[in-house]
């Protein structure tokens, strides 16, 4: 490699660049996201919700499916969010089974996600019968009722933890598959993907590092919503009494309980509370990230 | 439809490229479930030669197939049929590593420069791409060569830091241009690389080409609408119509004696207005658009359109036949119609 | 006899993120007279587009005249309020645009766009109406006009479309006609036919047009007038033909130079010769001085250049004004 000559450069610039080196498309939205108010005010309560859920146990040491006090004692110095029907802290069993309900989410929607962005991103950029076959199946997913779906996934592999979160996750992966099939489809014809493969770019280098990255901001921002969804989707599983009975979660409080709604109104309105402000605050956060990485649809 | 003798070309050959009867036909679908599927006759039977260190141009309007034909070649449309022969060897039945191998030697500059940069990487690490790929130098050498392109392409180093909106149109294009000659290619298809740019910019960009071409002899193959442009920048020229050639001539030949019909309707379409042009223009200027690619009728392509069509234009497609040293037309009233005179304008 | 369209010192500027005023167009001068055409020519950020949308008063967000007025048959279209703002355009200004794809509502057959004006503008009867619509089709060379009449947007061709939109703008018998490159987007031999149809229909109606090219080559063809924009700034004007064959602003000369134009019957030189080249780009918006926009790029800039501030347009013949100090020294 010759060395430059300095002078050569300078005399043939053709025109000053901008001065400031810039930020990576990834630290702007990182910025970006900063500015808006109901990104951050989303991602503080989620900060409150997941701190709480780490450490509540050390400030409040109380087991959740022990026996507490009396059946159904009402918010008070004793119990601070008060008992349910078996005599169980409230309190407790929010700490506890926030771990777990947020756990299932998170995990649940990175399993949506990847088995979606996979089908999603095989489809779109091969095309062809490769394509036909993917959504094929895609669409046979997409005609079982979920609900439904998981429910029986549930009941024939067993009432756990796992099985709820991979049924959870095995049911909702449509929406991101078909989400990064299009996204993939409109990448997959512009002429910097071709430039890459006129450099020599083999499929795998296209998929994962051309395409994707370019393909990401609304898949990251789906990926935030699934979190929500999962959220809602345990607790309907468990208020129909197909939830996990040895791990606490906020499903399974608001399922054992509903029957005396009535009686002991605290008992389902605190774990119902607190999924409401988690998928609120997901929300809220998903609500941010899609103005971080979407700049063109960025209100002013 | 083969023009030439058929020699193919070898090492010391004056032909870098020899393409052959390329055919590129895309499906559209159907008219109903049990009709047969309609094609896109984008490129039908193209053959041409190009010569080492020369720019072959090709010209033509939407639906010519003058992009595809391009495209073809660096093997980035799937091909129907057809022999690409390529510094001595024939590509098309190429895949993987040989056909990777090949992409070095032959690369590609697109029309629209917001569009042929990944919006997500640094400049400098684009035009890298090649050399990462094709595993070209040690990763230091690959810095200072990146370095070393885009000052030959008339960028400061502080480009290679920065991302493609941070660039204006025509800074983008010199990127394109430095990306496509990083593996030191022999060959670059230049598919309307000045077309989306201002008149301005386009200049600079021309002269940047032909200061390249002289440098590192290399071949372009050139591919534009502007009939102006193609004059001023390339050695031989080949007018498509709807997937086909309808004439070849090296310039010098094509705008003082051309005789394809289609091409006079070019010509006076693109002549600087003043006299000549309003004669030109009422006496060769076709009317209407150029229909669609989809399920073409036989006969001569151009014949829907054109003046002089007789019945045999409309039954019976002509061939591209040789009527002077490189001059090829395909025409079945080549001899019948007198071509136009020019007299009038140069005064 | 008055212009069609006269506008005075009009100035647009845009409002920066920080809430300042950054000048996009600057005193803009000019008169169209019935019948006849002024062609606006520059580089993209010349700020040509953002003077058409000035005079229809269809600037986008973020842009504001700040000064000047538009008088269009001695009406200010500045003062206008909406409800007669609403009646002149279609009316008595109408606008054709680059992509005649996006300005067509794909929604509706293109014989009932055109009724739609004529009923909305003109009052007419849906019969009236859709005959006419016909009529205007078969005035812009469309064939089989009763048939395409029916036809959806997506259905016609680029060419067919574009005509569609000068039919529409037409319609109602406007003033004045703005076309926003109208021939950009099309094939060569098409654009070739619709500025003749263009100069034809010109010459049926009267109609005054603005029109709007980054080709000053090809402008002597359907202008009578020319105005060479420069980052906002008109810096030359005059006849057509005239600027084109002695084009006295350095900027327009290159302009001109850079441009390689066939030229047929003679056989080119063997040897490239070099384009001639405008160095740098347009200063892009706020990185205008009060001094000329084109000191940077200019091969002829002197001491006086970088000591005053741009002068305004002076006649150096009649009708033919320069805005450069050099402009004496430079021709000799």
């Amino acid at each position: 490699m010759s060395t430059l000559d300095p002078s050569l450069i300078v005399a043939a610039a053709p025109a000053a660049l901008p001065a400031a080196k810039a930020a990576s498309p990834t630290k702007a939205a990182f910025r970006q996201f900063l500015r808006s108010p109901s990104g951050v005010a989303g991602a503080a309560m989620l900060l409150v919700l997941v701190l709480g859920t780490l450490f509540g146990p050390l400030v409040y040491p109380v087991d959740p499916l022990d026996i507490a006090g009396l059946p159904f004692t009402p918010p008070s110095a004793d119990a601070l969010l008060g008992t349910d029907y078996l005599g169980r802290d409230i309190l407790a069993g929010l700490i506890h089974g926030g771990r777990a309900t947020l756990m299932v989410g998170a995990v649940a929607a990175l399993i949506t996600i990847s088995i979606g962005v996979t089908v999603g991103a095989l489809s779109g950029f091969f095309g062809g019968w490769i394509d036909s076959a993917l959504v094929k199946i895609a669409e046979f997913f997409q005609v079982l009722p979920p609900l439904l779906f998981a429910m029986v996934l549930v009941t024939l592999f067993g009432q756990k933890l796992t099985t709820i979160t991979l049924a959870i996750g095995a049911v909702s992966w449509t929406a991101a598959a078909r989400l990064t099939r299009a996204e993939f489809m409109r990448l997959r014809d512009l002429d910097f993907i071709k430039a890459s493969r006129a450099a020599g770019a083999g499929n795998a280098h296209l998929i994962l590092r051309v395409v994707l990255p370019n393909a990401l901001p609304p898949i990251i921002v789906s990926a935030t919503l699934a979190i929500g969804v999962a959220i809602l989707f345990e607790g309907g599983l468990s208020f129909l009494g197909l939830g996990d009975p040895n791990t606490m979660s906020w499903g399974l409080m608001i399922g054992q309980n509903r029957n005396y709604v009535l009686d002991a109104w605290w008992a389902v309105t605190f774990p119902g509370a607190a999924i409401f402000l988690a998928v609120l605050a997901i929300s809220l956060v998903g609500d941010g990230v899609n103005d971080a990485v979407n700049p063109r649809l960025r209100r002013r | 439809m083969i023009v030439q003798d058929s020699m193919w070309p070898v090492a010391g050959s004056p032909y870098l490229l020899d393409v052959n009867d390329l055919v590129v036909h895309f499906r559209t679908g159907r008219q109903r479930p049990w009709s047969k599927p309609s094609f896109v006759h984008a490129v039908d039977g193209v053959s041409f030669r190009v010569r080492r260190g020369t720019t072959f141009g090709i010209v033509g309007e939407s639906g010519s197939g003058k992009s595809t034909t391009a495209q073809a070649i660096l093997r980035l449309v799937p091909v129907t049929s057809g022999q690409i022969v390529f510094r001595g060897e024939d590509v098309m039945p190429l895949t993987g590593e040989p056909l990777r191998q090949v992409r070095r030697h032959l690369q590609i500059v697109f029309q629209d420069p917001f569009s042929a940069l990944d919006p997500r990487r640094r400049a400098g690490d684009q035009v890298r791409e090649p050399l990462d790929l094709l595993q070209i130098g040690t990763p230091s050498e690959r810095d200072a060569r990146v370095l070393q392109l885009l000052a030959e392409v008339g960028l400061p180093p502080e480009a290679a830091d920065l991302f493609p909106h941070q660039f204006s149109g025509g800074q983008r294009q010199r990127l394109c241009i430095a990306r496509a000659l990083a593996p030191e290619p022999e060959l670059i298809v230049c598919d309307e690389a000045v077309s989306a740019l201002d008149v301005a910019i386009q200049a600079q960009i021309l002269n940047l080409l032909k200061k390249l071409q002289r440098e590192r002899g290399l071949t372009y193959i050139f591919i534009s609408h502007d009939l102006g442009v193609i004059q001023h920048f390339c050695d031989e020229i080949a007018v498509m119509y709807l997937g086909k050639i309808a004439e070849q001539a090296p310039a010098s030949v094509l705008f003082t004696e051309p005789r394809h019909p289609y091409t006079w309707s070019l010509v006076a379409a693109a002549v600087p207005p003043g006299p000549l042009r309003d004669e030109l223009k009422a006496r060769y200027l076709v009317k209407g658009d150029p229909p669609s690619p989809v399920d073409p009728p036989p006969g001569c392509r151009f014949a829907q359109r054109c003046p002089f069509a007789v019945d045999r234009c409309r039954e019976e497609s002509p061939y591209l036949d040789a009527i002077g040293a490189e001059h090829f037309v395909a025409c079945h009233r080549k001899d019948e119609i007198p071509p136009p005179e020019f007299a009038v304008s140069q005064g | 006899m008055a212009p069609v369209l006269r506008v005075d010192d009009l100035s647009v500027s845009m409002t920066s993120r920080t809430g300042e005023l950054v000048p996009v167009l600057e005193n803009l001068s000019f008169t169209v007279d019935k019948g006849r055409t002024i062609a606006l020519v520059g580089e993209s950020g010349c700020g040509k587009s953002m003077t058409a949308l000035a005079i229809m008063r269809l600037l986008p967000d973020g842009f504001v005249i700040t000064g000047g007025r538009v008088l269009l048959d001695d009406e200010d279209v500045l003062t206008a309020r909406p409800r007669r703002l609403r009646a002149l355009r279609g009316n008595a200004m109408s606008m054709v645009f680059q992509e005649p794809m996006t300005a067509l509502n794909p929604l509706y057959s293109v014989g009932d766009q055109i009724a739609e004006v004529l009923r909305y503008h003109r009052r007419l009867g849906r019969a009236d109406a859709a005959e006419q619509a016909v009529g205007f089709l078969k005035a812009v060379q469309i064939p089989a006009a009763e048939q395409r009449a029916q036809a959806y947007p997506h259905q016609l061709s680029g060419g067919m479309r574009q005509r569609v939109m000068i039919a529409m703008a037409l319609a109602c018998r406007p003033k004045l006609l703005i076309a926003d490159e109208p021939t950009t987007a099309l094939d060569v031999t098409v654009q070739a036919q619709i500025f003749d149809l263009l100069a034809q229909l010109q010459d049926e109606t009267e109609t005054a047009i603005v029109l709007i090219t980054h080709d000053l080559g090809a402008v002597a063809e359907l202008a009578d007038d020319v105005a060479v924009l420069y980052a906002g700034r008109c810096i030359e004007t005059g006849p057509a033909q005239q600027l084109v064959d002695r084009p006295r602003h350095p900027y327009t000369s290159g302009l001109l130079a850079c441009v390689p134009h066939l030229s047929v019957g003679t056989a080119r030189p063997e040897q490239w010769v070099d384009l001639g080249e405008i160095p740098g780009m347009v200063p892009s918006l706020g990185a205008r001085g009060p001094d000329c926009a084109f000191l940077a790029r200019c091969a002829n800039a002197g001491a006086i250049c970088r000591s005053r501030p741009q002068p305004p347009l002076h006649d150096i013949t009649a009708g033919h004004a320069v805005s450069c100090w050099r402009v004496a020294e430079i021709a000799a």
